[in-house]
């Protein structure tokens, strides 16, 4: 136990903590300017001098720990006189332009010269010019306010890990840059203008628009572009969002945020958004009353029911619907048109890869904190990168490998490149060889006890040796070796899966290989999540065998309950799922198709096919907040509004269940809302006045969510909440055990693979609709290796055609030496431009899943248009 | 582009080193060597040998006043103007530089021949005033001598 005395407060601490934190635990203020929360102590500014008794100097409290018997001062004359004199030096050279600053009002040097600075200074030197830099679209910075606290540079460095801003020059004449000086061309995540404690470093999206006084409503929210979910306030004047900032405490982010979390928020005052229901008759949209909508939707819903049966109408919804959106639709499916055929984008990997750990490991076997991360004592990642996919998620490992704790980074993943110790780069689509060579070692030296019935089948998985491994994707066998070793001494190591290693053809042999792993290593699992409820909507029910709370619908008990709280009988055998479902309308096998809010011609293969499926159906409903390509097939369009503009609630992918705040008013209508009004006309009773009323029914019916309410989600409501979790006991009954050749298979031999790249400033197609981060990124791109583009001829900057046997794209070359040769990789944000346009269509029938992987393009180089001419 | 040579020098260093941002210092005085001063290019190549961002390399290179981020002439000068050859008349061979060869301090001669900067004590203040051309030390300097001495310089 230590004592210290600080102003006369006896301060008990179990163990040594700075000055600066004891003094804030017993509620006493030290001013500070370049020490922050989520900084190590720097001890710069010294303004957070104390006297301590019995030390002849004054000691900076964020660096000095305290010991037992001390006894500090932090408000002494000498103290006082102190921080005038440092004030008077920071004061030298700045600006003091507060009257036109946006940072006045929520400025520390502000703050602080008010309280102890000299109101004015002795310097009669003239200050020093550095003109403000409009260099970068959203980043502004204004040298001349710099007080070289480095918080930035630390945050960018030691916790953002993007390493791309320094403190140039020296003394005086130090300032903060990017390497160009000009634009940032960082991953432009924000974090730095959250630390700077003066107005150096600012946002322009909300340049001169509002002083911090004049906000009018904070919402407590979470950001929706992806399944990390990242605590946020969205901070409102006039009806418009005005920043966005992260919550400082709480949520899995702890005052983090990315790119698209902070700056992509502008989508919403986009031009293109719907403020109307639209009717199409004779092939065109005219606008149409709600209830006019509504109206025609139940008729014509109606109709296709009585007339083919429920079963010919399906519904899909997106992963940016909220929990309530989604139990109401599922319920609106089977309760009242009758049909299972309910599924969401989360089966384009997630759902499956989820029950198939949930069959072998048990219910809520995904469900880890992301905390835990840095935690492990290893981190294995493969299917994508998730400092891209999910960015707030990927600093934990880039957290945890500045901890030392070893990352292994299978295939192309840029933004892990510094931070992992191993990075296995297979041929393209052959991270399965390498997996069960893994198996296979691991096996031997872990053991099996062969008792539990996964162990058996761990056992049965064919052996493949180092060579056979190597033979087929190309790493060497010493470096598995390694990989191997690395994993064997680990006892509590993370597994971090994307979804790529998913969407393939041999998907289930992929799980089957990372369960094993899985259980050799007895690791945690972490399921990257490209959506903000992709999770959510699994638990909600929306797919086309499981119904809320992740109960089987086949299981007559389960379907019993949800059937008497219905009121009616819900169809006893599974649905079709998403997949399925676009099959069944190419083959006309359903009429309409019911679809919330997900653009799916440009979201899944083959966008031709999908268009031609979609104009198909006899009737097509569209819920969204733009007209997109795929609204623009359907019948009728209802407005949605965006996650800023409703309340309600998302699961994230650590299954934290959270609040989503509304902030501003939208023209649009929660999915639940206008579903519900539906379902009334249909004759079935929906009678929710608000979200609320709906989480109120979840909570009474599904086993999982008993009882729980929008109080419960206070940031850390995790799993398994106030439930019952099933516990049920191995189904591996779906588990087919893969053969050797399919386990080592090779890549055609000098064929080129197309890929899906999944850039960190874009999300699915919406990104688009962001002025911020089309700026940021603005054009879609093809990426290909260095021997590749040597052999094709191919410079950065050059424009290329990149062609399947579904059509051809122009772009832009990008060439990155880390992508495996005879790969290409092409994002799939761009609509018509991106990878899905000529990507075939292709399932994979066990996991009922999309397949990217072993589709070959071919690449010419187009002529510039000056060469054009000139020849 | 840094040459082969060079390339391969920054990464012996490297290997005399724990780790990596230890050798950053040794590598940018070799490319330094090399081009004369330190092109954005160049730091970013040092960067992506020794694994060390680029911003970190300009933050340290910039934090020294030996690195030259302007291109030099072919020949650097580097003349004290400090108290002792103050005295000895540094002045005027300031002014001398000024007139013949149009040189001034931090700037370079139109034929890319010389570039000057006035240095602050080179420790020779017995035989002021002095100066150092390149890496070759010069002192007790005349207005006859200096000119002598630079136009071996060429
Ligand atoms: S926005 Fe992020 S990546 Fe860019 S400089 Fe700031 S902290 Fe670094
Ligand atoms: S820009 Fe801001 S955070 Fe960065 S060093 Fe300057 S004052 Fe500190
Ligand atoms: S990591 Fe995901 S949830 Fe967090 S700010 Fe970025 S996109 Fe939003
Ligand atoms: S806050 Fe302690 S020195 Fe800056
Ligand atoms: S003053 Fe010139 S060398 Fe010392």
């Amino acid at each position: 136990m230590i004592t210290v005395t600080i102003n006369r407060k006896k301060i008990n601490l179990e163990k040594p903590v700075t000055i600066l934190k004891a003094a804030r635990m017993a509620g006493i203020e030290i001013p500070t300017l370049c020490n922050h929360e989520m900084l190590e102590p720097f001890g710069g500014c010294r303004l957070c001098l104390v006297e301590i008794e019995k030390m002849p100097r004054l000691q900076t409290s964020c660096t000095q720990y305290v010991t037992d018997g001390m006894v500090v001062w932090t408000e002494t004359e000498k103290v006082v006189e102190a921080r005038k004199a440092m004030l008077e030096f920071l004061l030298i050279n700045h600006a003091l332009d507060c009257p036109y600053c946006d940072k006045a009002g929520e400025c520390d040097l502000q703050d602080v010269t008010a309280k102890y600075g000299p109101a004015t200074g002795r310097f009669a030197e003239g200050k020093r010019r550095h003109p403000e830099s409009f260099d970068d679209p959203i980043i502004v910075r204004n040298m001349e306010r710099c007080i070289s606290c480095t918080r930035c540079v630390r945050m960018c460095s030691k916790v953002q890990g993007a390493y791309a801003i320094s403190m140039v020059n020296r003394s005086s004449k130090t300032f903060v840059e990017p390497f160009s000086g000009g634009r940032y061309d960082c991953e432009y995540c924000g974090n730095c203008l959250t630390v700077c404690p003066v107005g150096a470093i600012m946002s322009r999206m909300h340049r001169h628009t509002y002083r911090p006084w004049q906000i009018e409503k904070e919402a407590d929210t979470v950001c929706s572009f992806c399944g990390v979910g990242c605590s946020m306030v969205l901070q409102v004047r006039g009806n418009s969002i005005v920043r966005a900032v992260p919550r400082e405490t709480g949520g899995s982010n702890k005052g983090l945020l990315c790119n698209r979390g902070r700056f992509g928020y502008d989508y919403v005052v986009s031009s293109g958004r719907l403020d109307s229901p639209m009717i199409k008759r004779d092939g065109k949209f005219r606008r149409a009353s709600w209830s006019e909508a509504f109206t025609y939707i139940a008729g014509r819903l109606k109709k296709i029911k009585e007339d083919s049966g429920g079963n010919s109408i399906a519904g899909i919804v997106s992963g940016r619907c909220t929990n309530e959106d989604g139990y109401v639709f599922q319920k609106f499916m089977r309760a009242v048109l009758g049909s299972n055929n309910i599924d969401s984008v989360a089966s384009f990997g997630y759902a499956q890869a989820q029950r198939f750990f949930e069959g072998i490991f048990g219910q809520g076997v995904t469900a880890n904190s992301m905390r835990g991360i840095p935690n492990s004592d290893g981190v294995f990642v493969v299917g994508g990168d998730p400092t891209a996919v999910n960015p707030v998620l990927g600093l934990q490992i880039r957290a945890a490998a500045g901890k030392g704790v070893p990352v292994t980074a299978v295939g192309y993943m840029p933004g892990l490149k510094i931070f992992a110790a191993n990075r296995p780069m297979p041929k393209p689509f052959t991270e399965t060889a390498l997996l069960s060579a893994m198996v296979t070692e691991l096996r031997n030296i872990k053991g099996i006890s062969g008792k539990g019935l996964f162990d058996k089948l761990i056992k049965d998985i064919p052996p493949v040796s180092l060579g056979e491994a190597e033979e087929v994707c190309g790493v060497p066998s010493k470096d598995i070796r390694s990989a191997v070793d690395a994993l064997s001494r680990m006892t509590n190591p993370s597994i971090v899966i994307g979804m790529d290693i998913i969407r393939r053809t041999e998907g289930q042999a992929n799980l089957l290989l990372l369960a094993a792993l899985v259980s050799l290593l007895n690791s945690r699992i972490y399921l990257l999540s490209e959506l903000p409820n992709e999770q959510g909507l699994t638990d909600m029910g929306c797919l086309p065998d499981m119904l809320p709370g992740g109960r089987h619908l086949t299981v007559e008990s389960f379907r019993r309950r949800y059937e008497e709280f219905f009121g009616v009988d819900i169809p006893s055998s599974p649905g079709m799922g998403i997949m399925e479902m676009i099959e069944a309308a190419h083959d006309k096998k359903i009429k309409a198709l019911y679809v919330m809010g997900e653009d799916l011609v440009y979201s899944m293969p083959d966008s031709a096919y999908v268009k031609a499926a979609l104009s198909k159906l006899d009737f097509l409903v569209m819920h969204d907040i733009f007209m997109t390509e795929t609204a623009g097939l359907a019948d009728v369009v209802i407005p949605s509004l965006s996650w800023s503009e409703k309340e309600g609630s998302y699961t994230n992918l650590e299954r934290r269940m959270q609040i989503v705040r509304k902030a501003v008013e939208g023209k649009g209508m929660e999915e639940w809302r206008a579903v519900s009004e539906i379902s009334r006309l249909l004759g079935f009773n929906m009678d929710y006045k608000s979200s609320g009323d709906v989480i109120a029914e979840i909570a009474k019916v599904s086993p999982l969510h008993k009882d729980i309410t929008y109080e419960d989600m206070t940031g850390e409501c995790m799993w398994p909440y106030k439930g019952e979790p099933l516990r049920h006991g191995i189904s591996l009954e779906d588990i087919e055990m893969p053969d050797k050749g399919s386990l080592l298979k090779r890549p055609e031999k000098d064929r080129i693979y197309i890929g899906v790249d999944k850039p960190l400033f874009h999300f699915e197609t919406l990104s688009r609709n962001s002025e911020a981060l089309s700026s940021i990124a603005p054009e879609p791109y093809m990426n290909v290796g260095k021997a590749l583009a040597g052999r094709l001829f191919l410079a950065e900057g050059d424009s290329a055609n990149v062609s399947t046997a579904a059509g051809s794209l122009k772009l832009s070359v990008r060439v990155d030496p880390d992508i495996p040769d005879n790969s290409v990789m092409v994002p799939d944000n761009f609509g018509d431009k991106g990878v899905y346009a000529i990507m075939q269509w292709k399932v994979n029938s066990a996991l009922k899943a999309p397949v990217t992987d072993a589709e070959g393009v071919t690449i010419k180089k187009m002529k510039h248009a000056a060469e054009e001419v000139a020849v | 582009m840094l040459s082969e040579n060079t390339v391969k020098e920054i990464g012996l260093i490297r290997s005399k080193y724990h780790d990596a941002q230890s050798s950053l210092l040794p590598a940018l005085y070799v490319v330094q060597r090399e081009h004369g001063w330190l092109s954005p290019e160049a730091l970013k190549e040092v960067g992506e040998i020794l694994n060390v961002p680029k911003a970190e390399v300009k933050g340290v290179s910039t934090f020294y006043a030996m690195f030259r981020h302007k291109p030099i002439g072919r020949h650097l000068i580097q003349l004290c103007t400090n108290v002792a050859c103050m005295i000895m008349g540094s002045e005027n061979l300031l002014n001398i530089l000024k007139d013949r060869y149009g040189l001034e301090p931090n700037g370079t001669t139109v034929d890319g021949r010389f570039s000057l900067v006035v240095m602050e004590c080179i420790g020779a203040c017995g035989t002021a005033p002095a100066m150092l051309v390149d890496t070759d030390f010069h002192d007790n300097l005349t207005e006859k001598r200096i000119t002598e001495i630079l136009e071996s310089y060429k």
